[in-house]
Formats: structure tokens, sequence, C-alpha cells
């Protein structure tokens, strides 16, 4: 993960959670220290959950998996997200395109 | 004569003009078997009127139409080096159109190639002093060089329509090199088969008014071919790799849809009742198509998408492409339909079926949508329309030439540009994205 794409995400969450949640973070700082990042994913899930955001736990997902790259972390995420109803994470094969709920924009766009 | 005249969707077009305007104009236009210069007098105003209008339209389907529609399909991180793409194939093929291209393609030859009678810019004449003006034998009834013009507006669609299943791992000199040979080894020769009146294709009677088979099947093909020789993206069938903005591609749908009017209408090549029926059955396909992919998705996915709505459209424009000429309202809105239903399979099932990243499903929506177009056209041809009866054999042996000329040939254009620059990013450049990589730019916060 280069460092420009995780200040990318970053960003993202740094918006979605004062748009959402009302809470202000340091971008940068999210991007180069793993404790401070790692608890505003805590943050972002918490109020993810609490408001139904699916897109700011997706994005904590994002910074979580940007910051620790194992695969415990999509299933994590997905247990995550099923739990307030939302979209869940990539799987690691395609899902059938036949499945309401399959993830979106895995082997294909349509 | 007639009847291989009729088989040919843009002498169709002469022929309707023949009929319509003055007596004296007629004989002229008959006369001319192969470029050369006329009187100006016998040219008509109001078919030259609408054909530089429609070269205009189609010219804006690529720019900025089917940029906009690429580049909201692709990550953000991929947005520029998309629209690049696009643009530099546009100016390209462009310069190399009227430099050969059109020559090959427009003038008379063998069954399988024109001549170089206008290679190097010759020809588009306008002699004022003596008040002559070069025409195509194709449309002598408009200025030659609007003709050449509203030819090379399809010739640079067609390649730039590749870019969507190469885009995110292809290096950008390569993607020149390729686009630039590919419009003249594949593009060129396949409009002369189809419509040059001494091509094959032609000869044979094969109904592609306005480029079902010469520009979608061709295209498709390609594409698909390209997804094969340049294998899947890093992540391809793990990640998800989510659009940057399908409302950008909502953008470019409706650019491409305003667009296609000039691309089926303006291939009567007159301004008429057939033009103004070409334009009507154009719109009607695209609902048509834009509601099937939808109701197919609903059933499928129990939810309609913007960008399955965007795909219907153009499934529903590319299939009426071939047939525009020929067909009924209602015809066109059983074409529409079932290419609709037809290239959501295509960029779905049978996607998953060919396992092949064609990033932007070129081949599942313009290789699918322009078969079924093509033998559509074969089917519903209504002679009082066009005056030509469709032959579904004929139509399917004119698509199944055109497939697999574009199979090989591409496959051997490829491999010419591996020789030359190579055909990938290296996996950083992929990761980091070719916006950086290929142009050291990227979108703005």
């Amino acid at each position: 993960m280069l460092a420009s794409e995780k200040l990318a995400i970053a960003a993202h969450l740094h918006v979605l959670l004062r748009r959402k949640a009302g809470r202000v973070t340091d971008t940068e700082w999210m991007a180069v220290n793993a404790d401070y990042a790692a608890e505003m994913v805590r943050v972002a899930r918490s109020a993810a959950q609490e408001g139904a955001h699916a897109d700011l736990a997706e994005w904590a997902d994002k910074l979580e998996q940007a910051w620790n790259p194992r695969p415990a972390v999509a299933v994590s995420a997905r247990e995550q997200l099923a739990r307030v109803g939302l979209r869940a994470a990539a799987p690691a094969s395609p899902a059938s395109p036949a499945d309401p709920e399959a993830p979106r924009y895995i082997g294909g766009l349509r | 004569m007639r009847a291989r005249v009729l088989g040919y969707g843009k002498m169709v077009g002469v022929v309707g003009w023949a009929c319509s305007a003055c007596a004296a104009q007629a004989e002229s236009a008959v006369a001319i078997t192969r470029p050369g210069l006329v009187p100006e007098a016998s040219l008509n105003p109001a078919d030259t009127a609408w054909m530089l209008t429609a070269t205009a339209l189609v010219l804006l389907m690529t720019l900025p139409g089917l940029a906009l529609f690429y580049a909201g399909m692709v990550r953000r991180k991929n947005v520029i080096n998309t629209m690049a793409s696009v643009l530099a194939v546009a100016a390209l093929v462009s310069l190399l159109w009227l430099g050969l291209g059109y020559s090959l393609a427009f003038t008379p030859g063998t069954p399988w190639l024109g001549s170089l009678a206008r290679a190097g810019f010759a020809g588009m004449d306008y002699v004022k002093d003596s008040a002559q003006v070069a025409v195509s034998h194709l449309a002598p009834h408009v200025p030659e060089s609007v003709f050449a013009m509203f030819q090379l507006t399809f010739a640079v669609i067609t390649p730039a329509l590749i870019v969507g299943a190469l885009v995110e791992r292809m290096r950008f000199s390569a993607l020149l090199w390729f686009a630039g040979l590919w419009s003249l080894l594949v593009y060129a020769p396949v409009a002369h088969w189809a419509w040059e009146p001494g091509g094959w294709m032609a000869q044979l009677g094969t109904l592609d008014f306005a480029g079902g088979t010469v520009v979608h099947i061709n295209a498709g093909a390609a594409g698909l071919v390209c997804a094969y020789v340049l294998g899947p993206r890093q992540g391809y069938g793990r990640e998800p790799f989510e659009p940057y903005s399908l409302a950008l591609t909502m953008v470019g749908t409706g650019l491409l849809w305003v667009g296609w009017f000039g691309f089926n209408a303006g291939s009567a090549l007159a301004a008429d009742g057939r033009a103004g029926l070409a334009m009507l059955v154009t719109h009607l396909a695209a609902c048509a198509g834009a509601l099937a992919w939808m109701l197919g998705e609903w059933v499928r996915r129990r939810r309609p998408s913007l960008l399955g709505l965007c795909s219907g459209v153009v499934a529903g424009l590319v299939a009426i492409t071939p047939a525009s000429g020929y067909v009924t309202p209602a015809s066109a809105v059983l074409i529409g339909a079932v290419a609709g239903l037809a290239c959501y399979w295509g960029a779905t099932g049978l996607k998953r079926l060919l396992r092949a990243d064609d990033s932007l499903d070129v081949f599942g929506v313009h290789g699918i949508g322009g078969l079924v177009g093509c033998l559509m056209t074969g089917l519903l041809a209504n002679p009082t329309v066009g005056g030509a009866k469709g032959q579904l054999v004929v139509q399917a042996l004119g698509a199944v030439a055109v497939l697999g000329y574009s199979l090989v040939m591409t496959w051997v254009v490829l491999g010419l540009t591996r020789v030359l620059v190579g055909l990938r990013v290296d996996e950083a450049s992929e990761q980091g994205g070719l916006d950086v990589a290929q142009h050291r730019e990227h979108l703005g916060a």
C-alpha cells in the first residue's frame, strides 16, 4: 500500500466522520500513526453501527486493511457489516451475481 | 447493380437522395463511380448542412462522450489515463485516416481493399475559380471533405471503443502504436468490405446501415483479444474495482445517445425521411435497451442500477446501428429490448464464461450488441423502408467474417506492438495508478 493511497483513504474517512458523526480528525496523522488509525477505525465503526452508515463502515474497513493487509480483516469486516445489515466487504473469490447481496465490482462492473 | 447498391446502407442514402433531388443533380450523381471533381452547383445544400451537423454529433460521441463514459467506470487512479487515451487515439487516428485510411476504405479497388488514390491527404479539393468541388462516388451530393470527415468520426470512435477493454494496465505508448496499426490494418479493410460498393460484403448484400458490424462487432472482438493478451489487472476477481464516478458515466451516456442521432441518421447521407426514421428508431431502441437491461437486473439482483440503465441505453444503440435505415419503429423496440437483455448477459454471465478481464465490457456490450443487431437486421429489414430485404445467412456470414478477421488481426497487431514497445505497465505503476505513472498527473482532492 502506497503512502498516497493510505492518505487518500484517511481523507475519505475524515470527511465521512465529520459529516456523519460530527467528529473532526487529523487526516495526515491517521495515515502515519497506526495507533491513531486503529482508534479512528473503532470510532468510525461505532458511528456506523449507531447511524447505519454503510459508507462509514466501508471506509473504516479500508483504512484497517491499509494498515493491516491480512485476510482476517475481510472476514471480520463482513461480519461487522452484516450486523448492521449493510453491504459486505470483498470475499476471497467472486460471488455469483445472481445473489442480490453479492458484493459489487468484484470480477465485473455490471 | 441496383440490388447491390441497395445492399449497402450508405449508398441507399444516395439513391434516396437522387430520387428526391432534381433530375439534373441525380444524373450527375449517378454518373460518378469514383472520387472526382464536380460542379459545386450539383451539390445539395440541405444534405451538406445535415452532414456537417451529423459529423459534429458523431465526434461529440467520442470527445467527450466516450471519454466521460469510460472515465467514470475506472478507478480514481486511472481516470486521467483513460481520458488521455481516448483523446490521443482520436487525434492519431484522425491524421492516419486522412493520410491513408480513408483511401484504403472508400476508393474503388479490390473487393478486399481500396486504392491509394486518396492517400496523403489527396482529393478534398475545392476550386473556387472554376466552382468545382471534389466528391466521393458514395455521396456525390455533398463535398468529399464532408463525407471523409463524417467517415473519420467513425474511424476515430472504433479504436477508441477498444480502450475500454484494456484500460488500467496498458502502456500509453503501446496504446498509440496499437490504435494506429489497428486503424489501418483492421478498420480500413473492414469498412471497405462493407461500405465501398465494390467491397465483398457490399456485393454479397450484407446490410450494415451505420456500422453494427464495421464498428461494433469489430471493436468488440478486438477488445476481447486485448483482454486476453494483456491479461487481468492485479486483484481482478478478488478486489472490488470501484468506479470513480457513475455520474460521469451518466453524462457520457447522454452525449453518446445524442451523438448517435448523427451516427445513424447521418448515415442516410441526406436530410430526408429516411434519416428522420433512422433517428426515431435509434431513440426507441435506446429506450427499449435501457428498460430491458433494467428489468433483467431488477429480476436477477432485485435492484436496478444507474450503470445498468446506462449500459442498456448503449446496448440498444449498438444493436439498432446496422438496422437503423431498414426497420420500422416496432422492430426497433424489439431489437433494443433483445439487445438490452443479451448485453446484460454478455457483461455478466458470458463474461464469467470467457474468463477475460475485459475491463469495461467492450465485448459484452459492443460485440454482443453488434451481433444481435446484425442478425436481427437480417430478420426484420423491411423493403418498404430501405428497399432491401434482410437475409439472415448473409448477415451471419458478414458478422462471422468480421469477427474472425478482427480476432486474428488484433492478435497480430498486439504482437507487433509488444515487440515495439511492450504492452503492460510494471506492477508498481499499475498499483499506484496509470495517471501518475504514465502522465505525472492526478485528480485533485
